[in-house]
């Protein structure tokens, strides 16, 4: 208590200082503090309620001799009454130095003193006197025409910018930039009233002939913060442009997305999905410079945290979700796709955005060795001076969910041969960095463990110890990470689909998951597979409801 | 309902009174009771805002209140302006308490704790008193804010927002006019044009007479205007107008050519009038042989260039008003004697200068120096 107290007379000071600094923030200096230190202003305008609420109106003035001093000067910055509650919150202030019986002339001058401040924030503004005239001459109370007044003083302001942008050569009508600039300032406190939305959008929107930035730098922030706590509703054009003009807001609103994302529920596709549809990011992204930079940060995130199957999951539906985005612009708006995916090749990109609904299944074997067989190209051509070599490739493919968790499902399905082409490609899904050789061996495994599963299925009866030895789990340490990543899912996909799966299921789950890691391993994998299978709508009431239980059964145990 | 419509009726008293020195009586208790009627009431306009029967009751008893003060043209209505300011009236008591320095200590400050309770006090349907009025408080900073760091007058009155505004009071107040029958709308505008600045009010004017046909005032609890619709106040203004030769007269004066055209195109009963007036501000001009040039007699009359100015801009507008602008100066010029040459005659001296101006401008935007229809 009396930490906040000494505390609060040092911010006291602090502020009283800026305070005779900003005095009405008229020029474009005090303006910009002011506008910089409106949150924290209203912090301490906060605490001094609180503080102040428990005195009397004499102590108040024992303690803070100056307050008077203080809130007025507050109350004639207009920055500062415009701001969020900071308005509501000086009238308390105001309303705790009010003496209930004044005992002198003193005290009396106190309160009338205060009476006019609360009228000053409270009055109308003292227009041109015929103006006054003739709304009193009408009978209206400012009350009745205010709305309306703010209402077309935006408007107007709005469209005189939109002229400015449409018309920027003619001279007679041109916007100064430093009254844009102004403008740009004064939405700054008012960014959260909703009268004033056509005016920021109209900011955003219309831009000058000027060939540098004229919005002030804290406009941008002041929009993106309402935009990202929902406090502004504005239309996704402006958004875009506001993404466009400032760089360091598309970055905020992307980390916003995966501060939500790591603090929610861990493996839940679905709730994925909302988040990433609701931060708008991925309709922004169909404009290919905010993709880039989106696709940037997704790219530092998964090397940040090594390849975290949660970072590839939400790339997987963040694309999803863009390239649905993508299909509702307007055909004469869209951007070639070399734009989006510079690196790769053409051919390769587009086979890789079809959305495997689109391809009959009987074709998406066939599709699935056409995308191998482009990868691989990709991947072992040395001659083009690899941008990136495998990663930049992997990169790319992880981005299509669709396909890349296919893979292991259409192996097991077919009872041929399973074709090299895809088993390269599994390989190459689970083990980005492997050499060749490895590769290589990864493939004969997955082959053989293969050739072990298909005999399986043919037998009458499955053991859960029939599969442990399949998959050569716990007692042989030779197989390195991603190969076991990869057969335990393979195993994990068998028991899905086979006929007698569900007996062993979860004998076999349980031998498997024997650390934190890799339950939480299986229970994203199973999450996965049921959100790709109500996507494509592949429809295995046996299947689907095994998952469901396993799934169930496992969260309950982390 | 009865008992509602005294209700509205004590609350119009005590509206009236919180302006006075009357409310130095005020106990305490008095400001309490007042402020739950006020919200009894903006509950009540809340709920019934759109009920017909009942809106058309309110409507109706406030019309007569202020049937029995004399009717509108008297001065500042000291009670409620329309049936929407039903929705803000506890805002409206509360600031005319708030301003009245009439109201004893103890009073006021009961006043203040009753407006102003703190935080935690949250109502989920309604907006507090303390929300509106804060609310209020943040657009009184941002109509500031945007005065004076963004706002420009229009060159073009009709667009300015302040103006427009203006013009939006002046139709709403006419359609009150008209839906209470106080007295005839023609009485009303005269009671104003004597009351209030003139040279203002007819901005105003010319402004409302151009205002697009829809959209009403916005209000905070939005209302469809089931009474006549907007446009029917511009035909008042009209009328009244044309009624009022004075007034009219003092009307073409005062406002610049181009927005006399606009409204003149936009109602065309007011352009023989309009005409006639040209005409006989004309007809007052002499042509002065020594300088070469007509001029007045008097210090009013007009001058020629701002007779010009006129006669340009109406040759500017579209067909139905541009041609009988042009035929009426052929037959002035005709009247006069049908002269080619300057001099004698200041329709021939118009025509001649309006012809050259078309035929330069034509040259200045590179058009073809064809003969103009002019």
């Amino acid at each position: 208590m009396a930490q906040d107290s000494v505390d609060l007379s040092c911010d006291y000071q602090f502020w009283m200082q800026k305070l005779s600094i900003w005095d009405q923030a008229s020029t474009l200096e005090t303006q910009q503090d002011t506008c910089l230190h409106l949150a924290q202003f209203q912090e301490f305008l906060r605490k001094m309620y609180e503080a102040l609420k428990e005195m009397d109106s004499n102590t108040v003035l024992e303690r803070f001799p100056t307050i008077g001093q203080l809130l007025a000067k507050a109350c004639w910055n207009p920055f500062i009454l415009a701001y969020d509650e900071s308005q509501k919150i000086l009238i308390w202030c105001l309303c705790c130095l009010i003496n209930k019986e004044p005992q002198n002339s003193g005290q009396s001058k106190l309160n009338s003193w205060i009476q006019g401040v609360l009228s000053h924030i409270l009055s109308a503004l003292r227009f041109d006197k015929e103006v006054a005239l003739f709304t009193q001459g009408l009978g209206y109370a400012p009350i009745d025409y205010y709305p309306g007044l703010l209402k077309n003083m935006v408007l107007s302001l709005a469209s005189e910018l939109r002229e400015n942008h449409l018309n920027g050569f003619n001279t007679q009508r041109r916007m100064a930039p430093e009254r844009v600039a102004s403008l740009s300032r004064v939405c700054v406190p008012l960014i959260t009233l909703p009268d004033i939305d056509p005016l920021v959008e109209a900011l955003l929107i219309c831009h000058g002939r000027e060939p540098q930035e004229i919005l002030q730098p804290e406009f941008f922030e002041a929009v993106n913060e309402a935009i990202l706590l929902k406090k502004i509703s504005l239309p996704m054009s402006a958004v875009v442009c506001l993404w466009l003009r400032h760089l360091p807001s598309l970055e905020k609103a992307m980390l916003h997305l995966f501060e939500k994302l790591i603090s929610s529920e861990r493996n839940c596709l679905r709730r994925i999905e909302c988040f990433i549809k609701d931060s708008s990011l991925p309709q922004a992204a169909c404009h290919p410079a905010i993709f880039r930079v989106v696709d940037e940060m997704f790219r530092c995130a998964l090397l940040e945290t090594d390849g975290a199957p949660e970072i590839i999951a939400t790339i997987q539906v963040f694309t999803q979700c863009f390239v649905e985005a993508l299909e509702k612009e307007s055909k004469q708006l869209r951007f070639a796709l070399k734009t989006y995916f510079p690196y790769t090749s053409p051919s390769l990109a587009m086979v890789l955005l079809r959305d495997p609904q689109d391809i009959p299944r009987g074709h998406w074997l066939q599709t699935l060795k056409h995308i191998s067989e482009l990868l691989r190209e990709a991947v072992e051509d040395q001659t083009h001076g690899s941008r990136g070599g495998p990663f930049e490739s992997w990169f790319l493919f992880i981005h299509f969910g669709g396909w890349a968790e296919m893979v292991a499902e259409q192996l097991l399905m077919s009872a041929a041969e399973p074709p090299t082409a895809l088993l390269w490609l599994l390989a190459f899904y689970y083990g980005p960095r492997d050499e060749r050789q490895q590769r290589a061996q990864t493939m004969v495994q997955v082959k053989a463990v293969l050739g072990h599963l298909l005999a399986m299925s043919r037998s009458s009866s499955l053991s859960a110890q029939d599969l442990q030895t399949v998959a050569g789990q716990g007692t042989d340490t030779d197989l390195r990470a991603p190969a076991q990543q990869l057969i335990r899912h393979l195993l994990l996909n068998f028991l899905l689909w086979a006929p007698e799966g569900h007996t062993i299921a979860w004998d076999v789950i349980t031998l498997m998951a024997h650390t934190a890691e890799i339950t939480h391993e299986i229970i994203g994998f199973l999450d996965q597979t049921l959100y790709r299978w109500n996507r494509l709508g592949i429809e295995s009431p046996r299947s689907e409801k095994l998952a469901r239980e396993l799934l169930k059964e496992l969260r309950t145990q982390v | 309902m009865e008992s509602l419509l005294q209700h509205l009726d004590r609350f119009s008293e005590l509206l009236a009174v919180s302006s006075t020195t009357h409310v130095s009586t005020w106990d305490p208790a008095t400001v309490r009771r007042a402020l739950q009627w006020a919200r009894y009431l903006r509950h009540i306009h809340r709920r019934f805002g759109r009920h017909g029967p009942i809106r058309m009751a309110l409507e109706r008893r406030l019309h007569n209140q202020w049937r029995q003060e004399g009717g509108f043209g008297r001065g500042p209505v000291p009670g409620l302006a329309n049936f929407q300011a039903l929705g803000h009236c506890d805002v409206l008591l509360s600031l005319r308490l708030l301003e009245n320095r009439a109201l004893g200590d103890a009073s006021r400050y009961h006043l203040v704790q009753q407006l102003f309770p703190g935080p935690g006090v949250r109502d989920a349907d309604e907006e507090t008193l303390q929300e509106s009025l804060a609310r209020l408080a943040r657009r009184r900073s941002a109509v500031h804010l945007l005065r004076f760091n963004g706002y420009r007058e229009n060159p073009n009155l009709q667009e300015d927002s302040l103006m427009k505004t203006q013009a939006e009071l002046l139709l709403e107040r006419l359609q009150e006019v008209g839906k209470a029958e106080a007295e005839r709308p023609a009485r009303f505008l005269s009671s104003l044009w004597e009351r209030l600045p003139q040279n203002n009010f007819l901005k105003v004017i010319a402004v409302a007479l151009l205002q697009p046909p829809v959209s009403p005032r916005p209000q905070e609890e939005l209302e469809p205007s089931i009474h006549k619709s907007p446009g029917e106040g511009s035909q008042v203004l009209v009328h009244w107008l044309l009624g009022n030769s004075e007034v009219f007269a003092a009307f073409c004066r005062a406002l610049p050519a181009g927005l006399l055209t606009l409204v003149t195109s936009r109602h065309p009963s007011l352009s023989p009038v309009y005409l006639g007036l040209l005409t006989d501000w004309g007809q007052r001009l002499h042509y002065d042989l020594q300088k070469g040039i007509w001029v007045g007699t008097e210090s009013q009359d007009v001058p020629w260039e701002e007779l010009h100015n006129r006669f340009q801009s109406l040759c500017q507008a579209p067909p139905p008003l541009k041609d009988k602008v042009l035929t009426a100066l052929e037959t002035c010029k005709a009247q006069d004697g049908d002269f080619e040459v300057p001099g004698l005659s200041i329709w021939t001296d118009l025509l001649l200068a309006l012809r050259n101006g078309a035929f330069r401008e034509r040259q200045v935007l590179g058009l073809s120096p064809g003969l103009s229809s002019v």
